[in-house]
Parts: structure tokens; C-alpha cells; sequence
């Protein structure tokens, strides 16, 4: 066996052969990820471009036709539509939300690990769990929250929460950030965490208030935090399925219809070549914003 | 320390933060202890009193969604492949993550890149070809099939949290123990694992969480009943006893409540494998 690792014995001036050991210790990780991860997405892209005999692709190339099949299907940019109300309003809401109890909970003394740990508590459960949780109190008859709007006097804004076409959309927003606010806040808090102290003890002693801190010494602090908050919420929103599969199905009338339940539909249909080619414009529509927005903040760091 | 009136200024400017706090504290809790109510009630109560708490507290809910649905057999399922998971994905990371981190060899830039492109990808982009895998390797239907499936996705993640570990690590420990006669890989497992418990630990809780709740994946792999794990017994179940409330809850919260206990006996490691990947 080796004794001296590969950079002792070129300190040694001993030219090592080619070492093998690297490769056996990454072998196994590498076969499983390409299998079953890597490999099935790229065969994803491929075979977008042949006509499948069920489950299975076939060697007939069908050129670029099941993408002018999809680029042709109103429900496909229904649904992508969706994608993006979920998207522009996930980057801000539970965003936001967490950003505020991070801060909240850092100004406070007592009591840290319990609002932390409580107000974490949705982000833990399946997102079948939140689905049906919400289910339940959306329900119009065993359900919660229109009793609860009667008592409190808003009496007028209770309704079909699940069941009208205009909200159902939102109302599965809705379930999402309550299940998602506490994943920003740990990650805010901990980057709070980590500014130094006695620059928000200067901000103090130099009389600034809440507003100030935050503006100008928190929230330009966690800047790189922030980027990947917003990223996180870029794939999850993107990628949204349990939750909305199970409030709605994408129902009423495809009102609430999302990329990722199109892909099961069509799949559940054996329509394979529109199921890859709508997942692969998905895919690059993803790598593009997650991208896009990071490099656009990159560059906004150094510029200022 | 303090004089008396700064403290009463801090306690008095904190007020606010407090008063906030246990009203949004309050507002995310209520759903999940008023499903945890209604899982004691009778149907009767459910329909006319949605708000209020259990006249009496009926756990015969839980007795009768545990024995007339699957779910002892759910559980067992969610427990066999969420454990294994976790134990393949430390496993195979950390042997993976080291020699990223501490050796030198052609192509280890380019192959770590590699894993974190899968990264990038949401789920759908490799559910068509992977279905049609599993079904021509037999492995569809199957729970080692899913296992593989959950390592799979898991390792971009874990070799990424553990690469930065390791990194951390001097290098002249690895030096010494090398000139004690120890190989590579007995420093991984002497020295290496021993010293990275508390990073294992909390990636080990992460993708134990990440596995335990799953869906997607598994709605799409697993069609028989038997095979079934907790989320996808649980829309099973709620397809089947929708029309019967308090069965409907207690399913609910027999999903739930292990998710709970781990998170209450873990919330540190936990959170710490959340906030780890990110900071860094």
C-alpha cells in the first residue's frame, strides 16, 4: 500500500505513478449518481428528439416535433404561466416573511431556540402532510377557516377557497409559503449570526433605528445569503408538485395546473416524447433564471 | 454591567419583537394543533363545532386508521428505505467527499462539477427516462429500487456539505498518519469518519427528512400497495376515507408525529445540515 500520500512524494521528488486509490473511493458514488440521477436527465434531452414505443424510446428521430407539439398546447404555457405567479411570488413572500422573523428573533434575548424551533415546525412535514392539513382547513364543510373568518367579522370573505378558478391558484400559494418561510428564516438567521457584532453595535451607539439597521447594515450583510435564499425558492417554485397534485389535481379546469403535474399527466398517458420534450424546456428554463440570477447578482456585487 | 433603566430600554424596545413573534408563532401553530384536535373528535363534532376542542378525546381514530388501513406496513416501508438511504448516502458521500477534498488526481475538478450540475435540475427533468430504467432493470415497484433512486438525488447535496468539511481538515493530519502506517482508507475510517460525527449527523438527519417525505418519485415508481411508503399511503388513504373526517386526521397525524418526534429529538443537527450548505 502507499505510505506517503501523492504530495509528499512529489515534495520527495519521487514522480508517482498514476494513483488509482482516488478513483475507487469516488467509484461507487459516481456509478449510482449517473444511473439514476445524471443519466436519466441527459437521456431525457435526448430522446425528446425520438418517438417512443410506450416506456420504452425507439431509434425513429422525430426531429423537433414533439416540441412544436408543446409549444403548440395552450395548457403547456397555462401551466408554465402558473409556474410563474407560484415563482415571482415565492422569491418575495416567504422570502420576506423570513427575513423579518430572522431579524425579529436575533433582536430578542429570551426565547431564541423556541421561536426558532416553532416557527420552523411547518417546514419539517411532507409536502403531503401540508397538502392535506390545508385540504382540511380549506374544506367547505369540515373546514376551518371559513368559521374562523365568520367569527372574526369577515364573514364576507369566506368562499370556495379550492373550488373557484380565480384563487385556487392562490390558495395553494398559500399552504406553500406557511411550508416554506421557516427554511428562509434558519438560513437568515444563521447568516445573521455571522456579522460581526460591534458593527451593529456602532449602528446603536450612532443612534440608528430599526429601519436604518435593517436597511443598511442587515440586509446589505446578508447579501450573498440572500441570493441563495432566492435561488432555493427558484427551484422549489419551479418545481412545485405535491402540494398543488393533491389541493387541486391543477383543477378547477386547469386553473392551477403547474409544469411538473403536465410532465405526470402526460407520463401517466405514456405520451413519453411530449412528456420529455415539456420537462427539457422546463429544465432549461430553470438552469436559465437560477443562473441568470445568480451571475446578475454576482455582478451587481462588484459593481457597487 | 447593565445599569437597571438600560435594562427596562431594551426589555421596552424588544417588546415589539416579542409581541410580533407570538402572534405569527401563533398563527402557524394553530393549523397543526387544531388537525391534532380533530383527530380526537367524533364526525358529528367536526361538522358542527369546526373551531371548538373534543367533548371527549377519542383515540379510537388512530386505532382504527393504524389497523383498518395499511399504515403499520406504511411505516415500516418509510422506515427501511428512509434508513438505508441515510446509510448508503453517508457511506458513499464521505469515501466520495474525501477524496474531492484531500487528493490529487486528474479530473477531480471536473468530476465534482459534475455532481453539482445535478443539482441544478428540477425532479421532472429525469422522470420519463428513469421510469422506463427502472421498469427494463426490474427495479421498478420496488423499494430497493427507490433507494437507489434517493441516493441517487441525495449525493450531489451530501458530497458538496462534506467536501467543505473535509477541507477544513489540516493536512498535516492526514501526513502523520500516514507516516504511522496507516493507509488511506483506514484514515478514512479511523480517523476521518470518528472526527466528522457531528457534520455526518446532520446531513444523516437532513437526507433522512428529505427521504421520509418524498412524493413525487415515489408516486411515480411505486404502484403496489405493499410497497407503499407514509405520504403515498396517506393519499391512498385519503382517496379512500375522505367522506370520514376523523379517520382522515388521524392519518394525517400518524404521517406527521414521527416527523415531529425526530425533529424535536434532532432540531439542532437539523437545522444545522440546513444552514451548513448554504453559509458556506
Amino acid at each position: 500500500m502507499t505510505l506517503l500520500s501523492g504530495q509528499t512524494a512529489r515534495t520527495a521528488g519521487i514522480r508517482p505513478r498514476l494513483d488509482l486509490m482516488p478513483y475507487l473511493f469516488i467509484l461507487p458514488a459516481v456509478a449510482i449518481y449517473v444511473v439514476f440521477n445524471l443519466g436519466p436527465v441527459l437521456a431525457s434531452f435526448v430522446f425528446s428528439f425520438f418517438k417512443w414505443d410506450l416506456l420504452s424510446p425507439t431509434a425513429e428521430f422525430t426531429g423537433l416535433s414533439h416540441y412544436t407539439f408543446i409549444l403548440n398546447d395552450d395548457r403547456f404555457w397555462n401551466a408554465l404561466g402558473h409556474n410563474f405567479i407560484f415563482l415571482g411570488l415565492a422569491v418575495v413572500i416567504p422570502v420576506w416573511i423570513g427575513l423579518l422573523l430572522a431579524v425579529f428573533i436575533y433582536e430578542i434575548r429570551r426565547g431564541r431556540v423556541f421561536f426558532r424551533a416553532a416557527l420552523f415546525l411547518p417546514a419539517i412535514f411532507s409536502g403531503v402532510v401540508i397538502a392535506y392539513v390545508w385540504k382540511w382547513i380549506y374544506h367547505p364543510f369540515a373546514g376551518v377557516l371559513n368559521p374562523a373568518l365568520e367569527l372574526v367579522g369577515l364573514g364576507a370573505f369566506t368562499q370556495s377557497w379550492l373550488g373557484d378558478h380565480k384563487i385556487a391558484l392562490y390558495s395553494t400559494f398559500i399552504a406553500y409559503a406557511w411550508a416554506t418561510f421557516g427554511y428562509s428564516m434558519v438560513i437568515f438567521l444563521a447568516g445573521l449570526q455571522d456579522i460581526p457584532t460591534d458593527i451593529i453595535d456602532a449602528a446603536r451607539v450612532d443612534g440608528a433605528n430599526f429601519r436604518q439597521k435593517l436597511f443598511r447594515i442587515i440586509i446589505p450583510s446578508l447579501y450573498d445569503v440572500f441570493t441563495f435564499v432566492v435561488t432555493l425558492r427558484i427551484f422549489t417554485a419551479m418545481g412545485i408538485f405535491g402540494v398543488i397534485f393533491i389541493l387541486t389535481g391543477g383543477g378547477p379546469f386547469y386553473s392551477s395546473d403547474v409544469i411538473d403535474i403536465y410532465v405526470f399527466r402526460m407520463i401517466g398517458n405514456f405520451e413519453m416524447g411530449w412528456a420529455t420534450a415539456a420537462a427539457t424546456v422546463n429544465a432549461v428554463i430553470v438552469v436559465c433564471i437560477s443562473t441568470g440570477f445568480i451571475k446578475w447578482r454576482e455582478w451587481r456585487s462588484w459593481s457597487s | 454591567m447593565e445599569l437597571v433603566s438600560g435594562n427596562w430600554q431594551r426589555r421596552l424596545r424588544s417588546a415589539p419583537f416579542y409581541a410580533t413573534l407570538i402572534v405569527i408563532t401563533a398563527i402557524t401553530l394553530v393549523p397543526i394543533v387544531w388537525v391534532f384536535t380533530s383527530a380526537l373528535k367524533t364526525n358529528k363534532e367536526i361538522r358542527e363545532n369546526a373551531l371548538g376542542l373534543p367533548g371527549e378525546w377519542r383515540f379510537q381514530n388512530y386505532v382504527d386508521a393504524w389497523f383498518e388501513a395499511s399504515f403499520d406496513q406504511y411505516f415500516i416501508n418509510s422506515i427501511f428505505i428512509s434508513v438505508t438511504t441515510v446509510l448508503i448516502v453517508l457511506f458513499l458521500a464521505s469515501l466520495a467527499a474525501y477524496a474531492f477534498a484531500k487528493m490529487r488526481f486528474p479530473g477531480n475538478q471536473p468530476i465534482f462539477f459534475v455532481f453539482l450540475i445535478g443539482m441544478a435540475f428540477p425532479l421532472s427533468a429525469k422522470l420519463g427516462p428513469l421510469l422506463s430504467l427502472m421498469y427494463e432493470l426490474n427495479l421498478a415497484n420496488s423499494r430497493i429500487g427507490l433507494i437507489l433512486v434517493y441516493v441517487a438525488g441525495s449525493l450531489p447535496f451530501a458530497i458538496l456539505m462534506l467536501r467543505a468539511f473535509f477541507q477544513g481538515f489540516p493536512p498535516e493530519l492526514e501526513d502523520s498518519a500516514a507516516l504511522d502506517g496507516c493507509s488511506r482508507f483506514q484514515f478514512y475510517l479511523r480517523i476521518l469518519l470518528p472526527l466528522s460525527k457531528p457534520s455526518l449527523m446532520a446531513l444523516g438527519i437532513f437526507v433522512f427528512m428529505g427521504t421520509w417525505n418524498e412524493f413525487f418519485q415515489a408516486l411515480l415508481l411505486i404502484n403496489e400497495d405493499s410497497k407503499r411508503t407514509l405520504p403515498l399511503g396517506l393519499t391512498a388513504f385519503q382517496d379512500e376515507y375522505f367522506t370520514d373526517f376523523a379517520l382522515s386526521f388521524a392519518g394525517i397525524n400518524i404521517t406527521a408525529v414521527p416527523v415531529i418526534i425526530v425533529y424535536i429529538i434532532f432540531q439542532r443537527n437539523l437545522i444545522e445540515g440546513i444552514t451548513v450548505g448554504s453559509i458556506k
